[in-house]
């Protein structure tokens, strides 16, 4: 998939994501971020651990708005007044509006996780205009420092416990993240010292080799283009819905046109 | 590595290189360190093959990064004196400025990847030189068909062994087509048949008219007729000694396995996800020590690992008696932590609740000097004794050592095989997995080479 064409699919996202709070569009916008990460993720990639984080993230935003915003005519519990922050009624409308904050940050979490698992980091770094190149360049050694934290935390915990270390508290675990964060930090350090040594900085980069358009990629681009387009002129018209369950819970209005942006969004997981 | 895959010459219509450097006087002191680094370097560095030798911590890395400006531009510091690299003034080239005409390669490859495929690796230096995508994918192919390693192009660098890894950093140092060639330690980690490699492109290089300066521990195994010697101590050049190029002998050990079976594995496969080696069994008994050998990428760690309980065998079995372990992993710098040395290894005490002393072992490794210092502010070299004296404190039952010679000099190398001695006469089982055969030929009670997924007996020592 070509860089470019993903990037203006994952604003598209965004926008939609973020553009109204109705969980209709929410629901299918996270849907199509999924469809897409699962369709078109790079061979080899482990989409486990990031729906985990993603499912726990949405989770906690469920918990917090539930716990923390005391608003709605449907109180489900009341917790006593002397109870910092979390005193006062508990309400379903706490816990709706809760639940569609994670829809819109899943599916913006998601659209951010396919950036990282459908194409490889260097075609990103790649697919930016000249002027950020050397930035590009720069970020691209960044994002390999973030496997080799991870790395090395599983090799120096392996030998730290080999040589007798067991976690005992969270104190005892500096054996451990101190030299992993030491060693990560010293290979910074080498890293930047081995980029100098290959001339990064000293005149303008070229690129080995540059994504192509191909027509499935110019087809997303120009749905997703058009979902954006299209998106922000129902947002002028008042064409997307409002949707607020405050005071009291109310069913979410469907509006065909911005229904229509977000199905547009599928189109990358439909391969070719 | 095959032959003649790279332009010949390397540098259309470039001049053959005569002088590569010339320092006058020249003196370095790292920011915050009370030693001098180099003292006094006064000397001419021309082109072909020159090798550089010296102690563990003796300047030699200082001296490689002085050729291309790292020292001092990028490391800051004080330095004194006069330098010229290629024609240019020292004082006032940066690195960049160098880094067009020297290409370098460093002591631990692993750590100066900057992309994550090995083709984007290598064409980094290339891309940075701005050159037409055509030619960088020209010096790309060429670079990695040199070093043999154009099938794993596509490869994900983090899947590689560390003799791979160091290839590809050749690689990437050959692709920029630098008129001056420096390798810092660059058969710490390769195979006999890498190194092998290694010496004849030095020498093919060399012979094209680039120039190539490699500090080395063991310069037997890149020397070639032609070559020149320079050996550094404390800093300073050693003038009139050539060092030795042949293997320095280790003091003989006999074999002592005569105890019950440590450990036994049998009908094992090992791998991550895939089985790198199948139908292992074997079987280690007290007070020997196996070693086992093989390419860069045959599954030496993998087998190590699973030997010592740190990785699931895919199938077969392990069966370890009780007692302890003693681990060092192939990148050592990960067990050392503590502000000094001496409190390194009484945290292995600590943790293990061992009755011994620190001393002892620092003592063994001729650290005792270097107690008081952070174990981060060693050399490459000393590091690795250090991060032996941390897992070897005390008897451990049952030892595992993955390329314990990585950086060594030979002093490192006979007193490691002094401990070792120690070790197997108080019983212990030592498995030792490493790419240095000569080494393992010197102090295995029976070597065996893993090749093709396969484990084949190599020798016996005589008993």
């Amino acid at each position: 998939m070509n860089p470019r064409a993903l990037a203006v699919w994952v604003a598209a996202v965004l926008l939609l994501s973020l553009g109204s709070e109705d969980p209709i569009l929410r629901v299918l916008t996270l849907g199509a971020a999924l469809a897409v990460l699962l369709a078109r993720r790079r061979a080899g990639t482990r989409v486990r651990p990031a729906l985990w984080a993603v499912g726990i993230a949405a989770m906690l935003t469920v918990l917090f708005n539930f716990a923390l915003s005391h608003t709605g005519q449907n109180v489900l519990l009341e917790l006593p007044g002397w109870l910092p922050a979390l005193g006062g009624p508990l309400t379903l409308e706490g816990a709706v509006y809760g639940l569609d904050l994670a829809l819109g940050l899943g599916a913006c979490i998601v659209a951010g996780i396919c950036l990282s698992l459908v194409v490889e980091p260097y075609q990103l770094v790649d697919a930016l205009p000249a002027l950020l190149s050397r930035t590009g360049a720069a970020l691209g050694a960044a994002m390999t420092l973030v496997p080799r934290l991870g790395h090395s935390f599983a090799a120096v915990r392996e030998a730290q416990q080999m040589r007798g270390w067991r976690p005992r508290g969270m104190r005892s675990w500096t054996a451990v993240v101190v030299p992993s964060v030491l060693t990560t930090i010293e290979g910074s350090v080498l890293l930047a010292e081995a980029m100098e040594a290959r001339a990064f900085g000293s005149g303008p980069r070229t690129a080995l080799a540059t994504s192509k358009w191909r027509v499935p990629d110019l087809l997303i681009a120009a749905t997703s283009g058009a979902a954006i387009a299209g998106f922000v002129l129902a947002m002028i018209f008042g064409q997307v819905p409002s949707w607020q369950p405050y005071p009291s819970l109310i069913l979410p209005g469907l509006n065909w046109w911005p229904t229509l942006c977000c199905l547009a969004l599928f189109t990358p997981a439909l391969r070719s | 590595m095959a032959d003649a895959l790279l332009p010949s010459p390397l540098h259309p219509g470039a001049a053959v290189v005569t002088e590569v450097a010339r320092f006058q006087d020249f003196g370095y002191r790292y920011p915050e360190s009370e030693s001098l680094s180099l003292d006094q370097i006064t000397v001419r560095l021309e082109g072909g093959l020159t090798l550089l030798t010296g102690p563990s911590g003796s300047g030699k890395t200082t001296l490689l990064r002085s050729l291309n400006g790292l020292v001092p531009h990028f490391h800051g510091g004080q330095a004194w004196g006069q330098a010229w690299i290629l024609g240019r003034d020292l004082s006032t080239s940066t690195t960049r400025q160098l880094a067009r005409e020297v290409a370098m390669v460093f002591q631990e490859p692993e750590s100066q990847f900057v992309l994550a495929t090995i083709r984007r690796e290598v064409a980094f230096g290339p891309e940075n030189l701005g050159l037409p995508a055509a030619e960088i994918a020209d010096r790309v192919e060429g670079a990695l068909q040199a070093l043999g390693i154009l099938e794993l192009a596509e490869r994900r660098i983090v899947t590689l062994s560390g003799g791979q890894r160091q290839r590809v950093a050749l690689a990437a140092a050959l692709a920029m087509r630098p008129q001056l060639l420096v390798l810092d330690e660059p058969t710490s980690q390769l195979d006999d048949s890498g190194a092998n490699s290694l010496r004849w492109e030095c020498q093919r290089l060399a012979g094209h008219g680039l120039a190539v300066v490699v500090a080395e521990h063991r310069p037997w195994r890149l020397d070639a007729p032609g070559s020149r010697r320079l050996e550094l101590g404390h800093g300073s050049l050693i003038s009139g000694l050539q060092p030795k190029l042949e293997p320095p002998s280790l003091p003989a050990r006999s074999s002592h396995p005569s105890g019950p079976s440590a450990w036994e594995v049998s009908d094992l496969e090992v791998g991550h996800q895939q089985a790198v080696a199948t139908g292992i069994s074997l079987e280690c008994r007290q007070g020997e020590v196996l070693c086992l050998t093989g390419p860069n990428g045959s599954g030496k760690t993998t087998l190590l690992r699973t030997v010592a309980g740190l990785l699931r065998p895919l199938s077969g079995s392990v069966h370890r008696r009780p007692g302890r372990c003693a681990y060092l992993p192939q990148e050592p710098g990960g067990v050392l932590h503590q502000a000094s040395l001496v409190e390194e290894v009484s945290q292995t005490i600590r943790w293990l609740k061992l009755d011994c002393s620190p001393w002892p072992v620092l003592e063994e490794f001729q650290l005792t000097a270097m107690a008081p210092s952070d174990p981060r502010d060693l050399s490459t070299g000393q590091r690795q004794r250090a991060a032996l004296a941390a897992v070897l404190v005390g008897s451990p039952e049952m030892v595992f050592l993955d390329e314990p010679t990585r950086g060594a000099d030979p002093n490192s190398r006979r007193l490691l095989l002094q401990v070792l001695n120690r070790l197997v006469a108080e019983g212990s089982a030592v498995l030792v997995a490493t790419s240095d055969t000569q080494f393992a030929h010197q102090i295995g009670d029976r070597v065996h080479e893993l090749d093709a997924g396969q484990l084949r007996q190599r020798s016996e020592l005589a008993a």
